[in-house]
């Protein structure tokens, strides 16, 4: 296994070192075909028209996510962009393509680095996380440490792949991204379960459940996204807040965890890492301090994803099957935070009544209960993994 | 023979009134007909019915005419924080109090210092106070602490310049929320969030740096404790159901921070309030008047002044409240309780407290333990829990009761100080600006889960970061000549935890599974768990290894511990705790509830590999 990992990372670095080379002998024509408003071949505007000569089929890559963020720009519309039609273009618009050498530019033409993939998939976004990033709080108390890709961060265990020094092209190769698909590798490309894990002998977790449902150690979850309109910037400044790309809005969060994420049931009808994205709020300052409306609930909804936080490890059973909050059915009598008397729209986070999972759903309540019940096999099973686990702890301990 | 007599006994008694009239219409300036005090203070709230007048508690000249003149002699009206204003205002009549304040740690603050000084620099030898009056200790021995100005370190200095105006003898003003006065007045005033007076008096109106009303609260609210106890551990926030969590300022209120704003521009966030308060208990209803404002004794923490504990009302798991029938007329309960809607009265079976004495508001009747809200005069009967199945847990006779009956637990992880010389600072102590500015920032805040450890009692309890403090010195001429330094604790580089109770109560306790299940709770932080080995996923800055949210890892089977519990005694669970903690898992899928018998007499692992397990486990 390790060396299978050092030889995809030295893999990685030479071709990596090609791709730079490849164009050295090679006419300038042989790019810069055109002039013109398409003088620059790599140029989303004219499809990368210099780079697709020979990187055929590169620039469906504008089609699709990346390029069009469309997922996105939807959500914007049917949730911020009700009050202020341009907010897309005023919070949201810093991290789209623009051509290839977004992310090939770096140096010379090369094969993207993690930090050149972050300089997009950073703070909430998947991408930061791979490297132990999680975002801070949004206050300037909290605002402190290294900076990068312009925001500050909480240090996290970084993925177990990140660790070993692959990159995201590993898993993510550009043909999988020109045709669309989010990864050219799932997990069982180049894992397969060992029947030695006792959790892997159960049937149910490798039919049902994502590798990635346990395997994700942590993932950066914001309840309750708060987004403040000013109209003049001297409201603002009673607001210690970090600023954001536009001098009309401040963002703050209600709450931030980095812990195992909730789970729900992806599009693929398996158990996955859920995360809100977003339970969202909106209020126009101005129009707040006139007794008008504040703290507008616009959407409650959440994401099926995979947090890129891979461990060997995972949460013990109960972290799953003693756990129902994490499946969105918090006990009252284990409730910490109460959004009603807070004016929140919502009982509480961890209830699934009034949000959604915009790519999948909840866990059915029935679900939910029989995975709960102690059976015998349950049982035994969880019995013969603590004594496992015990029997290899020590009893003495070093101050 | 009384029904007689009765007819001439009204008329004397109306005669009486009449002739007291003038003095009881003078209210504050009662004795002093000629006072020119309420001349100007027209319509100024009557302090209380037992006070007398102005002068008694004020000083001054109430003869004269000329304001200039008539507030010579005011105690403290140049110094609000001079002690004579209550020396000579309200120690002539409540010497008792007085004395006792004198030694009290909300007015010498001692164990702050201390505490300080553990986390920076170290003892030094020397005992340290506020003002450094001289004073009693613990087994009566007089002893003479130094005054804190003396203090002449980093630690002297942070507690000068960022926590001083948290000890009563300091008056705050122009903080929002936290404004008080010195000395008695305050916790006996009752100030409002802006600290502004907005009582009937015209010339005070509006005023900063007072009451808001001149009328005394001889029993204060849970505001009053709230304007102080509201940062570090927060519990005044904790028991009312309020959170100043991320500072997040959302939701809004009107278009400002919100949803509640604290000192500090902090916004709070409802969470589930204590049991206690959500009964309507104040917290003056569990803490006794020595909790509050000492017995006399100088002690070196708050946890030693401290009488109060959770099983003097509820019990332990063998033994029941205990009570003390009041038989004396000059009872200390009796005298207490004057002022309460539900006084105490003799033959009455009050409860002790953990130091043996009585309470004034808890007694025993009917069968029952019953605590009386010293304001409220509201009853509440008090469930005591001994000798209940679930409270005899073999192993949990070492838990404190908030341990398990906790719910939110402020925890405040990776406190980074700077102290920049190159800055002025405002020494609260000094009362000047001298040379040297604190300045804080933080990692993360989190309520639940919470570690545990033992604490100075012996006994397993939650501990919060106390503190995580990173510290960076900034010199004179702008160099830095320390960075997210670590100092030393007992002798080496290390991250403190202190053992806490947040007055966050829950009566449904921490689940048995998500206790023993979840290894956070035993200080491993978030974390995942492969193989024999528990890794942490919040990492400290300063490490690559070590979890910022714990102080516990395990590799390899190998429990290590490399934060200290501060306290006398105090220390992380060790490998052989942590195994056996870990080791209940294995019951609890079957034997789930706490009150099943196998749980009484500690359990028997064997019991696992006996042929009904066997058959059990193999599902036949």
């Amino acid at each position: 296994m390790h060396w299978m990992i050092l030889f995809i990372v030295g893999f990685c670095l030479a071709i990596n070192l090609d791709a730079a080379a490849a164009h050295v002998g090679l006419a300038c024509s042989s790019c810069h075909r055109q002039g013109g408003s398409a003088s620059d071949p790599a140029a989303r505007s004219s499809r990368a028209g210099g780079c697709v000569v020979c990187h055929q089929g590169h620039e469906r890559i504008f089609d699709h996510a990346m390029g069009q963020r469309s997922g996105e720009k939807q959500f914007v519309q049917r949730s911020y962009g009700r009050f202020d039609s341009a907010f897309w273009d005023k919070n949201c618009n810093s991290c789209h393509l623009k051509g290839c050498l977004d992310c090939h530019g770096e140096r010379g033409l090369a094969k993207p680095s993690v930090a050149v993939c972050q300089r997009c998939h950073n703070g909430y976004y998947t991408g930061w996380d791979y490297s132990g990033r999680a975002p801070r709080e949004d206050n300037m108390r909290y605002q402190r440490g290294i900076s990068v890709n312009g925001g500050t961060f909480l240090k996290m265990l970084p993925d177990v792949h990140y660790s070993a020094g692959m990159t995201c092209g590993a898993c993510h190769s550009m043909k999988s991204l020109a045709d669309g698909r989010k990864s050219s590798k799932g997990c069982r490309d180049c894992h397969k379960p060992d029947l030695k894990v006792l959790e892997h002998r159960i049937p149910a977790h490798l039919q049902r459940l994502e590798c990635y449902a346990c395997h994700s150690a942590w993932a950066p979850q914001e309840y309750g996204t708060f987004f403040l309109r000013f109209r003049e910037q001297r409201l603002k400044d009673d607001f210690d807040l970090k600023p954001g790309p536009s001098p009309e809005y401040l963002r703050s969060a209600y709450l931030k965890k980095q812990d195992a994420p909730p789970l729900g049931i992806n599009s693929r009808g398996k158990v996955s890492p859920i995360r809100p994205m977003f339970i969202a709020y909106y209020t126009d300052i101005m129009t707040a301090k006139n007794n008008g409306p504040e703290n507008t609930l616009l959407a409650a909804e959440w994401r099926a994803y995979f947090p890129h936080t891979v461990q060997r490890g995972s949460v013990t059973c109960e972290g799953c099957h003693d756990n129902p909050t994490r499946f969105l059915f918090e006990p009252e009598s284990q409730r910490i935070y109460n959004l009603e008397k807070d004016g929140m729209g919502l009982k509480s986070f961890w209830l699934q009544s009034g949000q959604r999972v915009s790519n999948g759903s909840f866990m059915d309540a029935a679900r939910y209960l029989r995975m709960s019940s102690k059976t015998p096999a349950y049982t035994k099973a969880y019995v013969e993994k603590w004594k496992t686990f015990l029997n290899r702890v020590e009893n003495s301990s070093r101050p | 023979m009384y029904f007689r007599t009765a007819g001439h006994g009204k008329i004397h008694i109306i005669l009486l009134l009449l002739l007291c009239l003038p003095i009881f219409i003078s209210g504050c300036q009662r004795g002093v007909k000629q006072s020119s005090c309420v001349r100007c203070h027209k319509g100024i709230e009557h302090v209380s019915k037992t006070h007398g007048d102005c002068v008694s508690c004020h000083g001054g000249k109430p003869l004269e005419k000329v304001k200039e003149k008539a507030h010579q002699g005011v105690f403290g009206i140049a110094n609000p924080e001079y002690i004579g204003r209550w020396e000579n205002g309200c120690a002539p009549c409540h010497r008792y109090q007085f004395e006792r304040m004198k030694s009290n740690l909300m007015y010498t603050a001692a164990g702050m210092i201390r505490n300080t000084q553990l986390t920076w620099e170290g003892e030094d030898g020397n005992s340290y106070t506020t003002h450094g009056e001289k004073q009693f200790d613990a087994a009566g021995k007089p002893f003479s602490p130094k005054p804190v100005a003396e203090l002449d370190n980093l630690s002297g200095e942070l507690y000068r310049k960022f926590c001083a105006r948290c000890h009563v003898g300091a008056e705050t003003t122009g903080v929002y929320a936290a404004s008080h006065a010195s000395g008695c007045a305050a916790c006996h005033f009752p100030w409002n969030n802006e600290g502004v007076y907005a009582g009937n008096d015209k010339t005070m109106k509006g005023k900063a740096g007072h009451s808001a009303s001149h009328a005394m609260t001889s029993l204060p609210d849970v505001n009053v404790c709230t304007r102080c106890h509201n940062r570090s551990g927060r519990i005044a926030f904790s028991y009312q159901g309020l959170y100043d969590g991320n500072n997040s300022l959302v939701p809004t209120r009107r278009g400002e921070g919100g949803p509640v704003m604290a000192s500090g521009a902090r916004n709070l966030t409802h969470i589930t309030p204590d049991v206690h308060f959500a009964a309507g208990m104040e917290c003056i209803d569990c803490h006794t008047s020595r909790d509050v404002m000492g017995d006399g004794f100088a002690y070196r923490n708050m946890y030693l002044q401290t009488e109060v504990a959770c099983e003097d009302c509820h019990g332990g798991a063998r033994e029941v409240p205990r009570y003390r029938e009041i038989s004396r007329e000059n009872d200390e309960a009796l005298r207490e309780s004057r002022n309460y809607k539900r006084p105490a009265s003799f033959g009455m079976k009050m409860i002790q407290t953990s130091k043996g004495r009585n309470y004034s508001n808890v007694f025993y009747q009917d069968n029952a333990v019953w605590v009386a809200g010293k304001k409220s005069g509201k009853l509440h009967r008090s469930k005591v829990i001994t000798g209940t199945p679930e409270h005899n847990v073999a192993g949990h006779e070492r838990l404190e009761c908030y341990s398990c009956h906790s719910r939110a637990v402020p925890q405040c992880y990776g406190c980074h100080t700077t102290y920049d010389k190159s800055q002025d600072g405002y020494d609260f102590i000094k009362g000047a600006d001298t040379p040297g500015a604190f300045s804080e920032t933080e990692d993360y805040r989190m309520l639940h889960p919470f570690p545990l450890a033992l604490n100075q009692r012996g006994r397993i309890s939650p501990v919060t970061p106390g503190c995580q403090t990173f510290i960076n010195v900034i010199e004179p001429d702008g160099t830095q000549s320390k960075t997210e330094y670590v100092a030393k604790f007992k002798g080496k580089q290390q991250l403190r935890f202190a053992p806490f109770y947040s007055h966050n109560t829950s009566k449904k306790a921490v689940g048995c599974a998500e206790c023993h299940g979840n290894p956070a709770f035993l200080g491993f932080g978030q974390h995942v768990v492969a193989g024999n080995s528990i890794t942490g996923t919040l990492i400290c800055e300063r490490s690559d290894s070590k979890p910022l949210d714990g102080f516990l890892t395990m590799k390899n089977g190998r429990v290590n511990a490399y934060s200290a519990i501060t306290r006398e005694n105090a220390r992380t669970l060790n490998g052989a705790e942590v195994k056996r903690v870990l080791s209940v898992n294995l019951c609890l899928p079957c034997h789930e509830k706490a009150r099943d018998p196998i749980y009484r007499k500690g359990i028997n692992l064997r019991a696992l590999d006996d042929t009904l397990h066997r058959r059990l486990l193999s599902g036949h």
